[in-house]
């Protein structure tokens, strides 16, 4: 390789009566002796081809590969940088908000973190901020073609700042993120699961992705999550059983400046947020529900359960029907104890979250 | 209802590592200024100001009282403390005292032998010593037997500094200054400096190195390398060209003119430049009667006379007798800096914006401003100017070559900022050759700006050291002093191809073909050469009839001076035209090439090519090889 040099003469064609000489044999002039000064990168690359005894091929491929090795360490150097904050595409649907509009935008859309969103840390969101502001600030459009005083985007970038970084602000905006209502709307079935042919990795394909997102409201941490299909008993009821809630928006009253009004808000935005909580929480109960009647896990419990019980009838045949009889009644009975308490906490705990969400955004 | 604690917000982590590399500077430190430069996070080398604000920054160390002044403020100490200011003091580091010249006049502090050690130059300076503390630990230590400190029986110590005499050697000396190079530098980056290469001049025998490389370790600094000037200047050069042109009309391989013109000397080397491997065609020459001092001198006794017509005091200046005008000396001088600097930065070419000095209480409490145009100073420079162009004369003619070989000058030092030195060279000059002053890259902080480029270059180099991974010490070392690496053997003439051509063309008179030139002449060996160029096939249907055919050759360039008769321009000279009689004759000179030794032909059919309105062209790849026994290898492709 190394550098090609295009000249720009274009020599004319041959004379016709132009023949190849043989060669005389000659060879070029002698060298003479120079000293080189020890500088720059070309003489790098002569030491280097001198002490390892390369060829000009040898060199190059060597130069490559170092170059090659100092990009992934800048590329490395650069994700370290912002945490992994990137950068995203703006759309133009993006860069056209409306400040005016800005309670139904989506601010992580807006910082470019909707890769990460509810997951993004504090830091994370400064740095993305910066980012967006040192690219849309208006001073920096000043000068150029069109309207300088189009700052719409920047103050969607404000407002989004605003949201992400109050801790309160931030939560009540993920609970009504506009992107997992787009998901919400989409929850396996029963179907998909009893229909696929490997119902197995289907389960866990289709509902691990719905138990982590649900979870982000939780209030118990670490908050279980679906698991592998070889968990172990306990392991399986603990994911399913954790409550997980979620708080939903109040229509800001602090605008308003009548006491009456403001209390009538204040009754509608209560009864809104407990119908919504109401409805959050069936859509959770549902999820949870089919997520339980299609888990190969329960099925494979339910049948080592089973084996359990056989194989002991079986290594106890000496053993009175009476005694047997007995002791099924008493296993019922202990799990017919043990379903009702676990009913009635499901109940409690359901209903802890109701009050709990409800105090929470009141 | 707390929330602290039990947000899933912020669960996403991003791993951190730290980057290890390393923090290298460059130096430049002449006799008279000094610079420091620093990579930026984009990978380029700017020239940082100390915390006085100076890029330049003098060097100077001055003891006043209780206090050391380096730098800029020591200059100011030259008017009345010039007893105890040490200027000039690199160019005596590795010298013996006996050495020396000793009929110098001088402003500063005089350069004395060294009581303690033989024939050792050294500066005497007055100081004052903190006071010692009142009392002596040994006498605080007594106690009276109710345990309170007793009387002390000793004279209770002057509470005022004691002043006393340091003796320094300029090696002490530069350990000062670079020190508080380093401090300016780390004080910038905001961490400490792992390395620095320093640029020396070319003409420091080891000796000197030595002791400059000693004075810069005891200050602290990691010396990379001591890099001699024109290498940096002309690395710092090279990789801006390739920055920012690319492939331009400047290739890789010419002949460069290096004119460092600095304050107190002027440095002349001729580098052949062979795709980014610099060495000295000839021995760089180095003239200490002509420099940005001379330049002072002449404006110093411009402006005394101004100020004696003004205000009817005499002043004589350059060389002064008198203390008052060694004082009126000093403060001009300084007001000089800003002057220059002035005339360098204007932008309106000859009998553009003027250029004020303004000094107060110059003499007798009469303060002065005067102001000087660019043509009035490049009248007083001129001598200087013209002076610099010999000497590059001489340079050329030394290694047997012609102004028209020179493809690019590049000025460094103080002084070479002044537009008026690149007219003057420009005469001279080849109508295509590049110079800073050309490509507008001197003004501003532009890239080749002669003030700061030493320095730039130097913390480039630094960067290529520092990147040097830990494993190769053998590489390393190829950079030090005395390496035997930097010995190689060059090509003694230019190797290329000819594409004969039935007619003669203009440009090509006694070759009857096109030349290519594929590697100069004093091309370091092993070399390699790529090209590629478009051939012309002429109007041939035939495949087989489209033929390419070239020879190989080495060659003789010479130069070729013919006299011409200038054109008379009728339109301009109109009015003046009974002034300009007689017709004006000019030589004109012009590179030749003469067939030396016939190496080879070959002859290819172009099987592929484009037709290109009714004439079939081709595109051909010629590589050169030599490898270091004088193997020449040449490759064609038809591509």
């Amino acid at each position: 390789m190394g550098d090609i040099i295009t000249l720009p003469v274009v020599p004319l064609p041959l004379p016709k009566d132009w023949k190849q000489k043989p060669s005389q044999g000659k060879s070029i002039s002698s060298f003479v002796k120079r000293k080189v000064i020890p500088v720059g990168p070309a003489y790098l690359a002569h030491v280097r081809r001198v002490v390892h005894d390369l060829s000009f091929e040898e060199h190059d491929k060597h130069i490559e590969e170092e170059q090659k090795r100092r990009r992934d360490l800048e590329q490395e150097a650069d994700e370290e940088d912002d945490l992994g904050v990137g950068d995203e595409e703006e759309t133009e649907d993006l860069l056209s908000l409306d400040p005016k509009e800005w309670k139904k935008q989506d601010n992580y859309a807006v910082l470019g973190l909707s890769h990460l969103r509810y997951r993004a840390t504090p830091e994370q969101i400064k740095i993305a901020h910066r980012k967006k502001v040192l690219k849309h600030h208006p001073d920096k459009k000043a000068g150029t073609v069109g309207d300088s005083n189009d700052d719409a985007f920047f103050k969607c970038i404000q407002k989004a700042n605003d949201v992400l970084t109050h801790p309160e602000k931030r939560r009540q905006f993920d609970s009504v993120d506009p992107y997992y209502d787009l998901l919400e709307a989409d929850v396996p079935t029963a179907q998909q699961v009893t229909k696929a042919k490997n119902p197995n990795s289907v389960f866990f394909r289709l509902f691990a992705p719905v138990f982590e997102r649900e979870a982000r409201f939780s209030r118990k941490e670490p908050v279980p999550l679906l698991g592998e299909y070889a968990d172990p008993k306990e392991k399986v009821e603990a994911s399913m059983t954790s409550g997980t809630i979620s708080t939903v928006g109040a229509v800001s009253n602090t605008l308003i400046k009548n006491r009456d009004d403001k209390r009538y808000t204040e009754k509608k935005n209560k009864a809104e947020r407990a119908r919504r909580k109401k409805e959050d929480t069936a859509r959770l109960r549902n999820i949870v529900d089919v997520a339980l009647s299609v888990d190969p896990r329960i099925k494979r419990i339910k049948q080592e359960e089973k084996e359990a019980r056989e194989a002991k009838r079986k290594n106890k045949p000496g053993a009175g029907v009476k005694e047997e009889a007995d002791k099924v009644a008493k296993a019922e009975a202990k799990k017919a104890k043990a379903a009702a308490a676990n009913a009635a906490k499901k109940a409690r705990r359901v209903a802890r979250a109701e009050t709990g969400g409800t105090a929470e955004t009141s | 209802m707390s929330l602290n604690g039990q947000i899933p917000n912020g669960s996403a982590q991003a791993p951190i590592e730290l980057t290890s590399s390393q923090t290298v500077i460059g130096i430049n430190f002449g006799n008279s200024f000094a610079s420091i430069a620093v990579l930026t996070k984009e990978g380029l080398a700017e020239c940082i100001a100390n915390e006085d604000g100076e890029r330049q920054i003098a060097c100077a160390i001055s003891f006043h009282g209780e206090e050391t002044y380096i730098g800029n403020e020591a200059k100011q100490q030259l008017i009345k403390n010039s007893a105890n200011t040490i200027i000039g003091f690199r160019n005596l580091l590795g010298k013996r005292f006996s050495e020396l010249p000793k009929d110098r006049p001088t402003s500063s502090a005089p350069v004395i032998q060294h009581p303690d050690s033989p024939d050792t130059p050294a500066y005497r300076v007055k100081v004052l010593q903190p006071a010692p503390s009142p009392l002596s630990p040994a006498a605080s230590a007594l106690t009276t037997k109710t345990n309170t400190p007793a009387a002390s029986q000793v004279a209770t110590p002057r509470s005022e500094p004691i002043p006393a005499e340091r003796v320094l050697t300029p090696a002490d000396v530069t350990t000062l200054f670079l020190r508080s190079l380093l401090q300016s530098a780390e004080a910038f980056l905001g961490k400490k400096v792992d390395g620095a290469v320093l640029t020396v001049p070319g003409w420091f025998v080891p000796a000197q190195l030595d002791a400059l490389q000693e004075a810069a370790e005891a200050a602290g600094i990691r010396v990379l390398q001591l890099l001699e000037d024109p290498g940096a200047a002309a690395f710092c050069a090279a990789s801006n060209t390739a920055n920012v042109t690319g492939n331009s009309a400047i290739g890789p391989d010419r002949t460069q003119l290096v004119v460092d013109l600095g304050a107190s000397s002027l440095a002349l080397s001729l580098l052949a430049v062979r795709q980014g491997l610099f060495h000295h065609l000839t021995p760089p020459s180095h003239h200490t009667e002509l420099g940005g001092d001379t330049i002072d001198d002449r404006l110093l006794k411009f402006f005394a006379k101004d100020f004696t017509k003004k205000t009817s005091v005499p002043l004589k200046v350059a060389p002064a007798t008198e203390v008052l005008d060694l004082r009126a000396e000093a403060r001009l001088r300084l007001a000089l800096l800003h002057t220059k600097r002035t005339i360098a930065a204007s932008v309106g070419g000859v009998g553009g914006s003027a250029a004020t000095c303004a000094v107060e209480s110059l003499k007798d409490g009469l303060d002065y401003t005067g102001t000087i145009n660019r043509l009035r100073f490049d009248m007083e420079a001129a001598p200087i100017y013209s002076g610099v162009a010999a000497r590059a004369g001489e340079l050329l003619q030394r290694a047997g070559l012609d102004w028209i070989h020179v493809d690019e000058v590049i000025y460094t030092g103080g002084s070479a900022c002044l537009p008026g030195l690149d007219a003057a060279l420009a005469v001279h000059l080849r109508e295509d050759a590049f110079t800073p002053f050309l490509t507008g890259t001197v003004s501003g902080g532009g890239v080749g700006d002669p003030t700061t480029i030493l320095a730039r270059g130097a913390a480039l180099q630094a960067r290529i050291l520092a990147e040097i991974s830990g494993a190769d010490e053998q590489v390393r070392q190829g950079f030090g002093r005395g390496s035997e690496l930097v010995d190689v053997k060059a090509t003694a003439r230019t190797i290329g191809v000819l594409f004969p051509e039935a007619a003669t063309r203009e440009g090509t008179e006694g070759l009857h073909g096109q030349w290519i030139g594929g590697i100069q002449t004093e091309t370091p060996v092993p070399a390699r050469r790529t090209y590629i160029l478009e051939v012309d096939l002429g109007e041939g249907a035939e495949v087989g009839e489209r033929h390419v055919g070239l020879e190989v050759w080495e060659v003789k360039e010479g130069i070729k001076i013919e006299k011409v008769k200038l054109p008379k321009e009728d339109e301009d000279d109109a009015q003046d035209e009974d002034e300009e009689e007689e017709e004006e004759e000019i030589e004109v000179k012009e590179k030749v090439i003469k067939k030396e030794s016939y190496l080879g032909a070959l002859s290819l059919v172009a099987k592929e090519g484009r037709k290109e309105g009714n004439r079939w062209r081709t595109s051909i790849e010629i590589r050169f090889l030599i490898d270091s026994n004088g193997k020449l290898e040449s490759i064609f492709l038809i591509v």
